[in-house]
C-alpha cells in the first residue's frame, strides 16, 4: 500500500505543479482565475455551508421528530437543483438576436421541480404515517 | 564519492522529514471558540464511511469529467501524437454530453461530501506541524478546484461569463489539472482511512428522527437524478419535454438547429450577401475561386450529422453541399493525405479558422454545406457555406467559409 500511496501522491503533486505552471504561462488565465478559485472557496465554506448547517439546526428545533429526515432530504435536493438552476433563471446569458439560447422559462421549470420534490416528500410522509398508524385497540371487556 | 553523495541525500531527506514533523507551538486555548469548540457540530450522521462512499462516487465522476474534458481539449488543440477519428459520427456528441451531465450530477455529491467533512475545517490545533500544514493546503486546493470546475461549468452552459474574470476554456482546463492532481494526492494521503471505512461495517448511527446514512446517500442520488433528467434533454431529444432546465432545445433555432454565434455577433451580416462572394480554394497545384453557382454545379451530397457543442447540447441536421475532399482535389492536393485550413469571413475571433485533419478531410461525410434541411443555410448557420464534419465539436464547424487552403499533412 505504501508504494500505491507514494505513486498517487507523486502523480498528484506533478499534476498540480503542471496546473500552476501552465496557468501562469497562459495569457488567457491571468490573475482572474486565482481570484475565482479563492472566491468560490470562501463563498462555499464561509457562506453556503454555515447557512446549510444553520438551517439543519433550525429543522432539529422546529420540525417534529418524525418528519425531520424527510424535510432534510427534500431540502438537500432542493438546494442542489437550485444551484444548477440559478444562472438559467437569472438568464444573463440571453441574447436579443438568438432565441435558441436559453429558450425556456426556467423560473417556471424550477418551481415545477420544487413542486415535484415537496409533493413527493408529503406523499412519503403520509405513507409513513399510514403505515405507523396506531393499531385499533380492542375495547376492554 | 557516489556513496557519500547518496548518504548526504538520505541525511538531508531525514532532516527534512524531521523538520516537517516538528510540532508547532499550539495556539492559545482562548481562541478555541465558535465552530472550533469540541462538539460544535452535532450531527451524528458524519462518519469516515459516509465520506468515503461519497468520495468514491466523486472520484469516478471527476475521472470521467477529466478524461472526456481532456479529449475535447485535445481535439481543439491537438498535440502531434493525438489523432481523433472521424467515426463514429456521434462519438464526440456522447463524450461531451457525458462530460456536462456528469459534472452537473456531481453537484449534490460534492455538496454532501464537503458537508460531511466540514467539522475538520475547524480541527484543533489548526496546524500541528509543517507536514500537516501542507496537507491542509492541498485539501484547500482540492476543494477550491472542485468548486471552480462545477461552478464555472454551470456558468458556462448558462453562458453567463461576467462572474468569471478569465477566459472560461483556459481557466476550466488548468483548474482541471489542479483538481485531478489534488484528488490523487488526497486519495494517496487518506488511503488507509478509506480502506478501513469501506471494508469495516459501520453502524448507521443517528439520533432518532435524523437522516440516516442511507437516507442521505439516497437524497444525494435522487438530486443527481433529477438534475440529469432536468438538463439531459439538451442532447437526448426524447427527454426534452421533462428537461425543464435544459439550456438548449435540440429543435429550437432557425431551421430547427440551435445557434451559438449569430451572423450579427460575428460581424459578417453584410459580407454574406455580397454578390462578389467567392469561395477561394488554394492548394499545391492551383487556386480556384468559386461563385455560389460554381459550387452548386459540383456534385452535391446530403448527410445527417449532429452539431455537438462543447456546452453539451447537440442537434442533428440534414446538410447538403460539396465534399471537402472534392474541393481539395480541385486544388491539386491528395484527398487521402491532406489537411485543410478553413477560414471564415469573420475578421477576428478565436474560432474564425480551423484546421481539418486528414482523418476528416478524407471522410466523405465532411462537407462544405450550403443547405440545411433542404433550404439554403440561414445566415446564423453560416450562409453562404459552412463546414460540417462528423465527430467534431461545433465550435470547429466553421461558418461563413471564405477560404480553404489544402496542404499535404505534416
Amino acid at each position: 500500500m505504501k508504494t500505491v500511496r507514494r505513486a498517487l501522491i507523486g502523480a498528484g503533486v506533478l499534476s498540480m505543479t503542471y496546473a500552476a505552471i501552465g496557468a501562469l504561462a497562459d495569457p488567457d488565465v491571468k490573475g482572474g482565475a486565482l481570484l475565482f478559485l479563492i472566491g468560490v472557496l470562501i463563498a462555499h465554506d464561509a457562506i453556503l455551508l454555515p447557512l446549510v448547517v444553520g438551517v439543519g439546526a433550525l429543522i432539529g428545533r422546529f420540525v417534529p421528530l418524525r418528519r425531520r429526515a424527510l424535510v432534510r432530504a427534500a431540502l438537500l435536493i432542493t438546494l442542489a437543483v437550485t444551484i444548477v438552476a440559478v444562472p438559467l433563471v437569472l438568464g444573463a446569458g440571453r441574447a436579443a438576436d438568438n432565441p435558441s439560447l436559453l429558450p425556456l422559462n426556467y423560473g417556471r421549470g424550477l418551481l415545477g421541480i420544487y413542486g415535484a420534490i415537496w409533493v413527493s416528500a408529503a406523499l412519503a410522509a403520509a405513507a409513513r404515517a399510514w403505515k405507523e398508524r396506531p393499531a385499533r385497540t380492542p375495547s376492554a371487556p | 564519492m557516489v556513496r557519500d553523495l547518496a548518504a548526504g541525500i538520505v541525511g538531508l531527506a531525514r532532516r527534512g522529514h524531521a523538520w516537517l514533523n516538528t510540532p508547532l507551538p499550539p495556539p492559545p486555548a482562548t481562541l478555541r471558540r465558535g465552530p472550533l469548540r469540541r462538539g460544535a457540530f452535532e450531527s451524528r450522521l458524519r462518519s469516515p464511511r459516509l465520506t468515503s462512499l461519497l468520495g468514491s462516487a466523486l472520484a469516478v465522476a471527476f475521472t470521467v469529467c477529466f478524461v472526456t474534458g481532456l479529449i475535447s481539449h485535445f481535439i481543439q488543440h491537438p498535440p502531434s501524437w493525438f489523432v481523433w477519428p472521424s467515426r463514429p459520427v456521434n462519438l464526440y456528441r456522447v463524450t461531451q454530453g457525458v462530460h456536462v451531465a456528469t459534472g452537473l450530477a456531481s453537484v449534490p455529491l460534492l455538496g454532501a461530501k464537503l458537508w460531511s467533512v466540514y467539522p475538520r475545517l475547524f480541527g484543533w490545533p489548526p496546524v500541528r506541524n509543517l507536514a500537516h500544514m501542507i496537507e491542509r493546503a492541498s485539501i484547500a486546493a482540492l476543494v477550491a478546484a472542485a468548486l471552480f470546475q462545477l461552478i464555472s461549468g454551470i456558468l458556462n452552459i448558462a453562458r453567463w461569463y461576467a462572474p468569471m474574470p478569465f477566459f472560461f476554456t483556459a481557466g476550466h482546463y488548468w483548474s482541471a489539472w489542479l483538481a485531478i492532481g489534488a484528488l490523487l494526492t488526497h486519495i494517496g494521503v487518506k488511503l488507509p482511512i478509506i480502506r478501513t471505512a469501506l471494508t469495516r461495517p459501520t453502524p448507521d448511527r443517528v439520533i432518532d428522527g435524523g437522516l440516516t446514512r442511507r437516507g442521505l446517500l439516497g437524497a444525494a442520488g435522487a438530486a443527481a437524478g433529477i438534475i440529469t433528467l432536468a438538463t439531459a434533454g439538451q442532447t437526448i431529444a426524447p427527454l426534452a419535454p421533462v428537461s425543464v432546465l435544459a439550456p438548449r432545445r435540440p429543435r429550437s433555432g432557425p431551421q430547427n438547429v440551435p445557434v451559438n454565434k449569430t451572423a450579427g455577433d460575428a460581424g459578417v451580416r453584410n459580407a454574406l450577401f455580397d454578390p462578389a462572394y467567392r469561395l477561394t480554394v488554394a492548394g499545391p497545384a492551383r487556386t480556384v475561386r468559386l461563385a455560389l453557382t460554381d459550387l452548386a454545379a459540383l456534385p452535391q451530397h446530403t448527410v445527417a450529422l449532429p452539431i455537438s457543442c462543447v456546452e453539451g447540447w447537440s442537434s442533428i441536421g440534414t446538410w447538403t453541399g460539396v465534399r471537402l475532399r472534392d474541393l481539395v482535389v480541385l486544388a491539386g492536393a491528395d484527398p487521402d493525405d491532406a489537411e485543410a485550413y478553413v477560414e471564415s469571413l469573420e475578421a477576428r475571433g478565436r474560432y474564425r479558422a480551423t484546421t481539418v485533419p486528414p482523418t476528416h478531410v478524407r471522410d466523405p461525410y465532411t462537407l462544405i454545406a450550403m443547405r440545411l434541411g433542404g433550404e439554403p443555410l440561414h445566415p446564423d448557420h453560416g450562409y453562404p457555406a459552412r463546414l460540417i464534419a462528423p465527430n467534431r465539436p461545433g465550435v470547429l464547424q466553421t461558418k461563413w467559409v471564405s477560404r480553404i487552403t489544402a496542404r499535404s499533412a505534416p
